[in-house]
C-alpha cells in the first residue's frame, strides 16, 4: 500500500498541483483514522508521502494539512473547511478568547485555520485552534509565505498541551530526507554528464569523495526520519523527531554545499532545478525550532546522566 | 529488502542506504539486561581513559569472564562452543559493552573477524581447534594483512607462503598488527603463488603465533600505549591445515572478512567515555551552560542516529545480505563524530588539559588518539571510494 501512495504521490506532485487538487486526491486526510473519514495512514506512510513532496519542491502546505488533520481528529475536534496550516506564536487566554499573534505561518494568507502552539506566558505551551486574522505577509528564502497572523479576542479551541512545533520540525525532516536525495539525483547525473580535463566530472577522486559525503549526509537524514516515524507509530516520538531535526540541520548544512560545488555556475541559474530544493532546505533549517532543540535534548541529557543517556537512547530503540 | 540496482527507497534514485529501521525482537530488553548484569559484576576500569576507546584494551581476564558468561561466539553453533543465539542479540551486548567501556580488546578479532571467517570458510578440523577456545574468552587472535609496502593498496601483499611437502614455508614481515602480543594465532594474508600480482595468488593462512621463526615486535603508538606489533615469519614452517578456505582465493575471503568490521557499534562509541562523563561533570556541577547543553544535545542526536544506521546495517547483514556500501557509510560517518566529540567538547569546555580531573583526562587522551579512528579499518578516502562506486561514479 505504502509504495502505491508513494507512486501516486510521485505522478501527481510532479505536475506542480494547486491546492484543490492536493485535497482532492486525499492526501491531508492520510494521517486521519479511517473511522474519521480519513485514510487512515501511520507516520511511515507520511514520511514516504513527505520525502516526494521535498524531492518534487512541492509549494503547497501539505505536511502542515496534514499534520493539522491528525492532531485535530487525535483531540476529536472537528476540522474546518479550507486550509489549517500550523505555527507558533505567544499572546494572553482569557476563557476562550485569545489575544495575540503567531509567527511565520505557512501559507497562512491562504488558511481558513491555524493549529498553533502559543506560548501563554510562564513557559506554558497551550496548543488551540484559531481562525482566520489578521494577515501580515512574509515570505521564505525559497519564496513561499510565511505570514504573520494577529488576534484580538478571538475565539480559540484549546487542544491541551501537545507541541505542533516539534512535529512541524520532523515535517521538514521527513520534507529534507526527499530534498537532498533528490539534490543528489541532480549532482551524479551533471558529474556524469558534464565533461571537464576530457573527462566526465564523475571521474575525479574529488569529486567523487565530495559525493561520497553528501549520500552519507541524506542517507542520515532519511535513517533519521524512518526512525522517528517508526517511534511515532509505536506510540513515543518526542526524543527523536527532536533527534531527527537537529541530524538533519548538520546534514543540511553539509548537504548543500556539496551539491552546489559539483555542479559550479549551472547550479546558481533560475532555470536550473537545483536551487527550489536548496533554498527549501536552508530555510528548513530554521523552522519549527531551529537547533533549539540541542539545547532542550542537552537538558534531558542532563538530567539522565552519562550512563542514563545510553540507557534511554537504548530502551527508545528497544520499543 | 532493496537489492542493488532494483526498487530504491523513495529518497531519490541515487540512494545508497534503503534500509528500514530495525525493530528489535521480544528479548532484546532481556539480553540487555543480561548483559548490564554482567557488567555490575564485572566492571569496567575506573579509570576513564581505559574506557576511552575500549576495543582497544585487552584483558585477558575480562575476556576470559565474558566468555564464561556466554557472551562471546555468541551466534555460533554450540558444537563449536557457540551459543546459537541471534545476530542482532550479540549487536546489543556488544553496543552495551562498548557503551559502559568494558575492555573487550584481547577476544574482540576473535570474536568479530577470525571466528566468523572460520565458520564460513574454515575446515571442520580448523573449527574444532579453534572455535571453542575464541569462544571461552581464551584463545585470542589477530589479523595479518598490512605490511610495510601494503597499507590502504592492500593487494601490494608481498608476504609470502612457498608450498613444500606437507606444507607451507612462510617468509615476510606484518606492520600495524593490533594485539599479536596477545594473540594466540594470526589470521594472515600472504602471497600463495609465486610472480603472482595484486588480487590473483593470495591466500589466507591461519598461523600459530608460537611456530618457530615467528616473531612479533612491539610498535609503540604516540601515547605509549602497545597496541601495534611487527610480526616477522622467518622460514615458518606451518601443515596443510593452516590453508584457510580456498587456495588463491584470499582476497574474495578477506574483502568479505573487512565487511564484517565496518558497520558496528566499535565506529561510533570510541569516544562514547568522555560524552558520559562531560554530561556527569555538567550535572554534577549545576550550573546551566546553555552552549554546553547544546554541544551535548547535538551529540546525542548524532549518536542516536548512528545507532539507528548501524542497527539497520547488522540487520541487513544477519539476514545474509551485502551491505558493504550502507556499511562504509556507518563508519565514514560514525568515526567523524567520534572524532568530533573531543573537538566539540575542547571547544564548548573552558577546561586546562592538565590531568587533573577526569574529563580533562579523558579529553586529552581522545584529542591525540582520535585521528586514528578514520585510518583503522579502512581509511576514510577507502570507504569514500566505496560509497562513490555504490552511487556509480566508479
Amino acid at each position: 500500500m505504502r509504495a502505491q501512495l508513494v507512486a501516486s504521490a510521485q505522478a501527481l506532485f510532479a505536475t506542480a498541483p494547486d491546492w484543490p487538487t492536493l485535497v482532492e486526491a486525499g492526501f491531508v486526510q492520510l494521517l486521519v483514522p479511517e473511522a474519521d473519514g480519513g485514510f487512515g495512514g501511520d507516520w511511515g506512510d507520511a514520511f514516504a508521502v513527505l520525502q516526494v513532496a521535498g524531492a518534487t519542491a512541492l509549494a503547497q502546505p501539505l505536511g502542515e494539512a496534514m499534520l493539522a488533520a491528525h492532531l485535530l481528529a487525535r483531540a476529536g475536534v472537528v476540522a474546518p473547511a479550507g486550509l489549517v496550516s500550523i505555527g507558533n506564536g505567544g499572546g494572553a487566554l482569557s476563557g476562550e478568547r485569545f489575544t495575540g499573534w503567531v509567527a511565520a505561518v505557512p501559507f497562512g494568507r491562504e488558511a481558513a485555520a491555524v493549529l498553533a502552539t502559543v506560548d501563554t506566558g510562564g513557559d506554558d505551551q497551550v496548543l488551540m485552534l484559531l481562525p482566520a486574522g489578521a494577515v501580515t505577509a512574509g515570505s521564505s528564502p525559497a519564496g513561499e509565505p510565511r505570514d504573520r497572523i494577529d488576534y484580538a479576542g478571538v475565539t480559540a479551541v484549546v487542544l491541551g498541551d501537545a507541541d505542533a512545533t516539534l512535529y512541524g520540525a520532523y515535517l521538514r525532516v521527513a520534507q529534507a530526507s526527499g530534498a537532498l536525495g533528490a539534490a543528489l539525483d541532480l549532482a551524479v547525473a551533471h558529474v556524469n554528464a558534464r565533461v571537464q580535463f576530457g573527462k566526465p566530472l564523475a571521474k575525479l577522486q574529488a569529486v567523487q569523495q565530495a559525493l561520497a559525503v553528501l549520500a552519507s549526509e541524506a542517507a542520515a537524514v532519511t535513517m533519521a526520519g524512518a526512525a522517528a516515524a517508526a517511534a511515532l507509530d509505536a506510540g513515543g516520538g518526542a526524543f527523536e523527531m527532536m533527534a531527527a531535526k537537529l541530524r538533519t540541520n548538520m546534514a543540511i548544512h553539509k548537504g548543500v554545499a556539496i551539491a552546489h560545488q559539483v555542479h559550479g555556475a549551472i547550479g546558481f541559474t533560475q532555470d536550473y532545478p537545483l536551487h527550489p530544493l536548496t533554498r527549501r532546505l536552508m530555510g528548513w533549517r530554521s523552522e519549527f525550532g531551529g537547533d533549539k532543540w540541542a539545547e532542550l535534548l542537552g537538558v534531558v541529557a542532563l538530567h539522565e546522566g552519562g550512563a542514563g543517556v545510553w540507557s534511554e537512547i537504548t530502551r527508545w530503540g528497544d520499543g | 529488502m532493496p537489492e542493488p540496482g532494483g526498487a530504491r527507497h523513495s529518497n531519490g534514485v541515487s540512494a545508497v542506504f534503503a534500509l528500514p529501521p530495525y525493530q528489535p525482537d521480544a528479548d532484546t530488553a532481556a539480553v540487555r539486561a543480561a548483559v548490564r548484569a554482567f557488567l555490575v559484576a564485572n566492571p569496567p576500569p575506573a579509570d576513564a581513559v581505559r574506557r576511552a576507546n575500549c576495543w582497544s584494551v585487552a584483558d585477558a581476564q575480562f575476556s576470559r569472564a565474558l566468555g564464561a558468561a556466554g557472551f562471546i561466539g555468541m551466534v555460533w553453533p554450540q558444537r563449536y562452543g557457540g551459543h546459537d543465539r541471534p545476530a542482532m542479540h550479540r549487536y546489543v551486548v556488544l553496543e552495551e559493552l562498548l557503551a559502559a567501556g568494558a575492555s573487550v580488546g584481547a577476544h574482540w578479532i576473535a570474536d568479530r573477524q577470525t571466528g566468523p571467517l572460520l565458520l564460513r570458510y574454515g575446515s571442520e578440523a580448523q573449527r574444532r581447534k579453534y572455535l571453542p577456545g575464541m569462544a571461552a574468552g581464551t584463545l585470542f587472535a589477530c589479523i595479518g594483512l598490512s605490511e610495510p609496502g601494503a597499507g590502504s593498496d592492500l593487494a601490494a601483499v608481498r608476504s609470502r607462503a612457498e608450498k613444500v611437502p606437507g606444507g607451507w614455508r612462510i617468509n615476510g614481515q606484518k606492520l600495524w598488527t593490533s594485539g599479536a602480543h596477545h594473540a594466540h594465532a594470526m589470521l594472515a594474508l600472504l602471497r600463495s603463488e609465486a610472480g603472482s600480482e595484486r588480487q590473483v595468488g593470495l591466500s589466507q593462512f591461519l598461523i600459530d603465533l608460537d611456530t618457530p621463526g615467528v616473531t612479533v615486535r612491539p610498535v609503540i603508538d604516540l601515547v605509549g600505549n602497545h597496541d601495534f606489533n611487527e610480526v616477522f615469519f622467518d622460514d615458518v614452517l606451518v601443515g596443510d591445515d593452516a590453508l584457510v578456505g580456498v587456495e588463491g582465493e584470499g582476497w574474495r575471503q578477506v574483502t568479505a572478512e573487512l565487511a564484517l568490521e565496518r558497520s558496528g557499534p566499535e565506529r561510533y562509541l570510541s569516544s562514547q567515555a568522555l560524552l558520559a562523563a562531560v554530561i556527569d561533570a555538567a550535572r554534577g556541577a549545576g550550573v546551566d551552560n546553555p552552549a554546553l547543553n547544546a554541544v551535548i544535545g547535538k551529540l546525542v542526536a548524532e549518536l542516536w542516529t548512528l545507532r539507528q544506521m548501524s542497527l539497520a546495517t547488522a540487520a541487513k547483514l544477519a539476514e545474509g545480505g551485502d551491505p558493504s556500501v550502507e556499511a562504509a557509510i556507518v563508519k565514514d560517518l560514525g568515526n567523524d563524530y567520534e572524532q568530533r566529540v573531543p573537538l566539540m567538547v575542547q571547544a564548548v569546555l573552558d577546561i586546562d588539559l592538565d590531568g587533573s580531573s577526569e574529563v580533562a583526562r579523558v579529553l586529552a587522551h581522545l584529542l591525540q588518539v582520535s585521528p586514528s579512528f578514520s585510518l583503522r579499518g579502512g581509511t576514510r578516502e577507502v570507504l569514500r571510494g566505496i560509497i562513490a562506486r555504490g552511487l556509480g561514479l566508479r
